[in-house]
């Protein structure tokens, strides 16, 4: 797991409040939203907001491809390091 | 107005059973524990977004609710979700972008909205804040509700610790507190009105008044008063 993945991983326990899972559970390629995870659509503005604290980015919500990058830990990252 | 009081849990920090409250009673002190009212009943992906005030109300109020099909419930603080609030406003003066979660969860019904969704329940919920009446405010609402129809309600006052820099203008929430009532019609309880001449003045309260109730649920008392400006409430049970 790349220092990134892991990052993310904590960033998404911590913001969310998800005290009783650890990094260990969260899959890189497993949906954050709906199945998998089983974030809302709360946790998406909450994770949304922690991201661009967290890497000092901008994330532009009106972007049709948001939902994309916030698909799963492996599209997070990708989005994160192409922004970085 | 007369009614009944089938069921009730009372909680404070190291406080949550009639036994401990018997033994409080006996030795009323002071409550200083930072303690967090248990809501481990709770799946983690609901419980994650309770603020303190709300897992004292969930604590006190869900085993009632177990014992019951769906009711109404009427919900009062007077100040609310203060910490969050406190919280936000803090972030606005960093000029912090706020957080989702905390911003939609900072509204005074946010904790009978979280409690309408965990337990499937539609029926009607209020919740209001009042002064340092807010209970018997709460009651005539219950008593309402139970006129237009309801056979029991379910009525929750809770006060978190408050913050530090509130405390100067804060008399009456000495410690952390949260009471269900369990509301069905009847006659055994009773709660009467009556107003003075002269405004009542403001003390600091050594015991959040809502536990003043605890002598009566616990059948060691048969009335209790409460006087807030000019009016006087007369509670009074029949054992």
């Amino acid at each position: 797991m790349s220092d990134l993945h892991l990052d993310l991983k904590n960033l998404i326990i911590d913001a969310l409040g998800l005290e009783d899972i650890s990094v260990d559970d969260i899959d890189n390629d497993a949906p954050l939203f709906g199945e998998g995870l089983g974030l809302d659509s709360v946790d998406a503005l909450e994770l949304g907001l922690a991201v661009q604290k967290h890497f000092s980015i901008k994330i532009d919500a009106d972007s049709k491809d948001v939902r994309q990058h916030f698909a799963s830990i492996n599209a997070l990252a990708n989005f994160v390091a192409s922004k970085q | 107005m007369k009614f009944n009081i089938s069921a009730w849990r009372a909680w404070a920090p190291g406080l949550s059973t009639q036994e401990d409250w018997l033994g409080w009673l006996a030795d009323p002190q002071q409550l200083s524990s930072q303690d967090a009212a248990d809501v481990s009943f709770l799946p983690a992906m609901q419980r994650r977004r309770l603020s303190p005030l709300a897992r004292m109300a969930f604590h006190v109020a869900w085993p009632l609710a177990e014992q019951s099909p769906k009711q109404p419930v009427v919900f009062c603080s007077r100040h609310g979700e203060t910490l969050r609030n406190l919280n936000l406003l803090k972030q606005m003066a960093e000029q912090e972008i706020l957080s989702p979660t905390h911003f939609s969860l900072s509204v005074h019904n946010a904790i009978i909205g979280l409690w309408s969704i965990f337990r499937q329940d539609e029926s009607e919920m209020t919740a209001i804040a009042a002064t340092q009446d807010g209970l018997e405010h709460a009651v005539i609402e219950a008593q309402l509700l139970l006129s237009s129809g309801a056979d029991s309600v379910l009525l929750i006052i809770a006060e978190e610790q408050q913050p530090e820099l509130y405390l100067p203008w804060i008399k009456d929430v000495p410690f952390a507190y949260a009471l269900a009532l369990q509301l069905t019609r009847g006659d055994a309880w009773s709660l009467s009105l009556s107003l003075s001449k002269e405004p009542s003045i403001l003390k600091k309260q050594a015991w959040p008044h809502a536990l003043s109730l605890l002598p009566l649920l616990l059948k060691q008392a048969t009335q209790v008063t409460h006087s807030v400006d000019t009016r006087c409430w007369q509670w009074q049970v029949t054992l």
